[in-house]
């Protein structure tokens, strides 16, 4: 017998992710992903200067703050071939690694462990037992029997208290939840450590960027951070060495906790890489680059197709041609009006129609590239980067293979990184990449502020005839795109592509679905009650609706429900 | 939760989304009172957005945390309103599909656990009129902003903390709700005081 779920968070914030699925059999027969608020950030945009769209566009989110504003500057200067000064690109660089991997270490630890990590266990735990399987994988100091048992006794008081607060939502006990005591326990002492380590990261950004999770330094044509080694109030030897002490406190974390989790958790759900595969298009833009001119990116661009990585495309840098042309946004299934857009002539005018299934379903309009689905977010990150021989990617992908593989005893490759465990892997990997770059970024600016460069800022000039810009930048949940058309200096239109429109999208007008969409066919679902395996592939994907409003509900009302009919 | 040797630290912020109508409330009330008082250096005044459960690193370490959001209650839009942690006290909080969805319990919860939350949570929280994307401020709401910072000062001021008005207020910068502009006629980022 056919069963409809729809899991449909409701009030408090009101722009949200709906999934329905019909289960038959065990499994995800159909799927539908709707985003249930409308957006419209774009509209806000047009008439205004363009040098201060940056400032507008880092509150479209709150969470993917920075990436909007970066992705923003990017377009202007493209639209004006505006070359940035060194400096800038470093400085750039290193806010946008800060950021990623603070966005990654809440998703990992924050937002989607306790799909897997069942923390009721962890009182029968043995703290002794625990701290050899973590002292086996990871020189980390923070394993210890005496740590770990304390976080045990941290729980036991929490569950006999009978005051689980933020954790008595969990699918305690769920059949699908399969950790040993001991990794539960290990998992959940990282939960509470990651805390200190994400605020490291946040620090990052708030020093170079003046204020955060709204940075004040961005212009286009550069930064405004003022380089002077002999003064106190602007980027000098110190603020480079308190940079530099965060950098080497939080990269051990990246690597030697969190990558060393993913692959624990890897190796012990192994058949999660064999569900939620879906859309096998994959999308990465080249970013960080590593000159004025970016002519050259440490994180590698490409399109990977029908998931042959044989078949991967390259693209080289921001000033690549086919994706100039290659992306549209079909609006047959989204409620606005129109068919299909490229995205300079892209309107953003509703049209709502409520749900219906066959016809408009969801705010989010439909990307795609050639007319394709395409899968964005960390796994193309590294499906890409293999594919094309990065050897960073290379080096880190082959790490987490040989751990995995011999956890549990199999061979892990990576065609494998084609699912809901690969996503969660890839985004460790990247993680575990960036900490090499932020390294090697920091040392760039350094070596670059004591050779005497002090440049940080070209100004633009604007022409005064029409021009138009793509900015471009590989942000934690995917490929961002802002294009812009500039006309004397102001936006006569604006669009928006972020990855969770095309992670996120309906279905076109070939009826062909998006990736959140096709990743559930075929997931098993125990209990339609509990969806858990649901929840661990949309999760997979860090998804990140437009949020916006924010108000607090007074009322205590309960804000999600799952229906089953 | 005190820690010994150091003066207790407070943090202020401003919730919201500036460019939804009057959910943009926290935001303009935490940066008229940054232009209005002093209130020390263990007074940390921070316009946060709509961070969602990445209030927890801003929330760390700081012994009071005095929020001011647009809220869901009962009342005439421009009602000024505190509230205790108590009475937002909702212990279903459920499922989670996005990042946005877990908020200032979850992050509360997570800092305490280690130790390093706030022993005392204050809410001033508005009743808006409407929160509409690109909706500017409601004149009602705008007013009630002056009633919150008010509220605010007091809040602090009956803990302790040395808030004192500027002699010599600076002009908030409320870069939202000024209209499109051109390249060519650059204001400053300011509203005229007129409008505050």
């Amino acid at each position: 017998m056919t069963k409809r779920i729809t899991i449909d968070p409701i009030t408090r914030i009101e722009g949200h992710l709906r999934i329905d699925v019909e289960v038959d059999g065990g499994s995800v027969q159909k799927a539908w992903a709707s985003c249930t608020m409308w957006r419209g950030i774009e509209t806000i945009l047009k008439g205004r200067d363009a040098r201060e769209g940056w400032v507008f566009a880092q509150r479209f989110c709150g969470v993917c703050t920075t990436v909007h504003a970066m992705a923003s500057v990017r377009a202007v200067e493209d639209a004006l071939q505006l070359e940035i000064p060194a400096n800038a690109q470093y400085i750039r660089n290193l806010i946008l690694i800060a950021h990623a991997l603070h966005d990654h270490i809440v998703h990992f630890y924050h937002l989607s462990a306790l799909d897997w990590v069942d923390i009721t266990t962890i009182p029968v735990a043995t703290p002794a037992r625990a701290a050899a399987i973590a002292d086996g994988v990871s020189s980390w100091p923070g394993n210890s029997h005496h740590e770990l048992e304390a976080v045990q006794n941290k729980v036991k008081g929490l569950i006999s208290s009978g005051q689980l607060g933020i954790f008595s939502h969990g699918y305690w006990g769920h059949p699908a939840m399969r950790l040993s005591p001991e990794m539960n326990l290990i998992l959940f002492a990282h939960y509470l450590q990651a805390l200190e380590f994400q605020r490291k990261a946040c620090q990052v950004v708030g020093i170079l960027g003046g204020k955060t999770p709204h940075i004040q330094n961005l212009a286009v044509g550069g930064v405004m951070n003022a380089i002077n080694l002999n003064s106190l109030a602007t980027m000098n030897m110190d603020r480079l060495g308190m940079l530099q002490s965060l950098l080497q406190d939080l990269v051990p974390f990246v690597q030697q906790v969190y990558f060393v989790d993913a692959c624990l958790l890897a190796a012990s759900y192994p058949d999660w890489f064999r569900y939620g595969r879906g859309v096998t298009n994959y999308l990465a833009v080249p970013d960080l680059p590593v000159d004025a001119k970016a002519t050259k990116f440490d994180l590698p661009g490409g399109v990977v197709t029908n998931g042959n990585l044989a078949s991967v495309r390259s693209i080289n840098d921001w000033h690549d041609q086919p994706i100039r042309g290659a992306v549209a946004e079909d609006l047959t299934h989204a409620w606005y009006v129109g068919g299909v857009q490229p995205p300079w002539k892209g309107k953003t005018d509703p049209d709502y129609t409520d749900f219906h299934e066959d016809g408009k379903y969801s705010w989010v309009k439909a990307p795609r590239y050639d007319g394709a689905p395409m899968q964005v977010g960390p796994l193309s990150n590294v499906l890409v980067g293999y594919a094309s021989g990065h050897p960073l990617t290379r080096k880190w992908s082959d790490l987490a293979f040989q751990r995995i593989s011999a956890a549990q005893g199999g061979q892990l490759r990576i065609g494998d990184m084609q699912s809901t465990m690969g996503r969660y892997l890839a985004r460790a990997i990247r993680s575990a990449m960036l900490s090499d770059l932020a390294l090697k970024h920091w040392q760039l600016l350094s070596d670059n502020i004591v050779k005497g460069d002090d440049t940080t800022y070209n100004p633009p000039q604007f022409p005064q005839h029409e021009v138009v810009g793509v900015g471009m930048h590989e942000a934690p949940r995917g490929t961002l795109s802002h294009w812009v058309v500039v006309d004397k200096g102001t936006f006569s239109n604006y669009q928006a592509v972020v990855p969770t429109t095309w992670n996120a999208s309906p279905r076109d007008e070939k009826g062909a679905p998006g990736p959140y969409e096709s990743s559930l066919l075929g997931n098993r679902v125990a209990d339609p009650e509990k969806p858990l395996e649901v929840l661990r592939t949309v999760h997979s994907f860090d998804p990140c609706m437009a949020c916006a409003c924010h108000t607090l509900d007074a009322s205590g009302r309960e804000i999600a429900r799952v229906k089953v009919l | 939760m005190k820690r010994r040797n150091s003066p207790p630290t407070v943090g202020v912020v401003g919730l919201g989304n500036v460019l939804m109508g009057d959910d943009g409330l926290g935001p303009l009330t935490v940066e008229k009172l940054r232009c209005e008082y002093e209130c020390g250096p263990n007074a940390e005044i921070l316009d946060l957005g709509t961070p969602g459960l990445d209030l927890a690193p801003y929330l760390y370490g700081k012994d009071l945390v005095v929020i001011i959001d647009a809220v869901t209650a009962d009342g005439k839009p421009g009602t000024v309103r505190t509230y205790r942690e108590s009475d937002f006290h909702n212990s279903r909080v459920p499922l989670r599909l996005t990042g946005h969805d877990p908020g200032l319990p979850e992050a509360l919860a997570q800092i305490r656990l280690v130790g390093r939350g706030p022993s005392e949570v204050v809410v001033v929280g508005v009743i808006p009129e409407s929160c509409v994307f690109g909706g500017g401020i409601s004149s009602t709401v705008l007013a009630a902003s002056s009633h919150a910072v008010d509220n605010i000062i007091q809040v602090l001021r009956e803990r302790g903390f040395d808030c004192r008005k500027r002699l010599d207020p600076e002009l908030p910068n409320l870069w939202w709700l000024v209209d499109g502009t051109s390249a060519d006629t650059r204001p400053a980022r300011t509203v005229p005081a007129a409008h505050l």
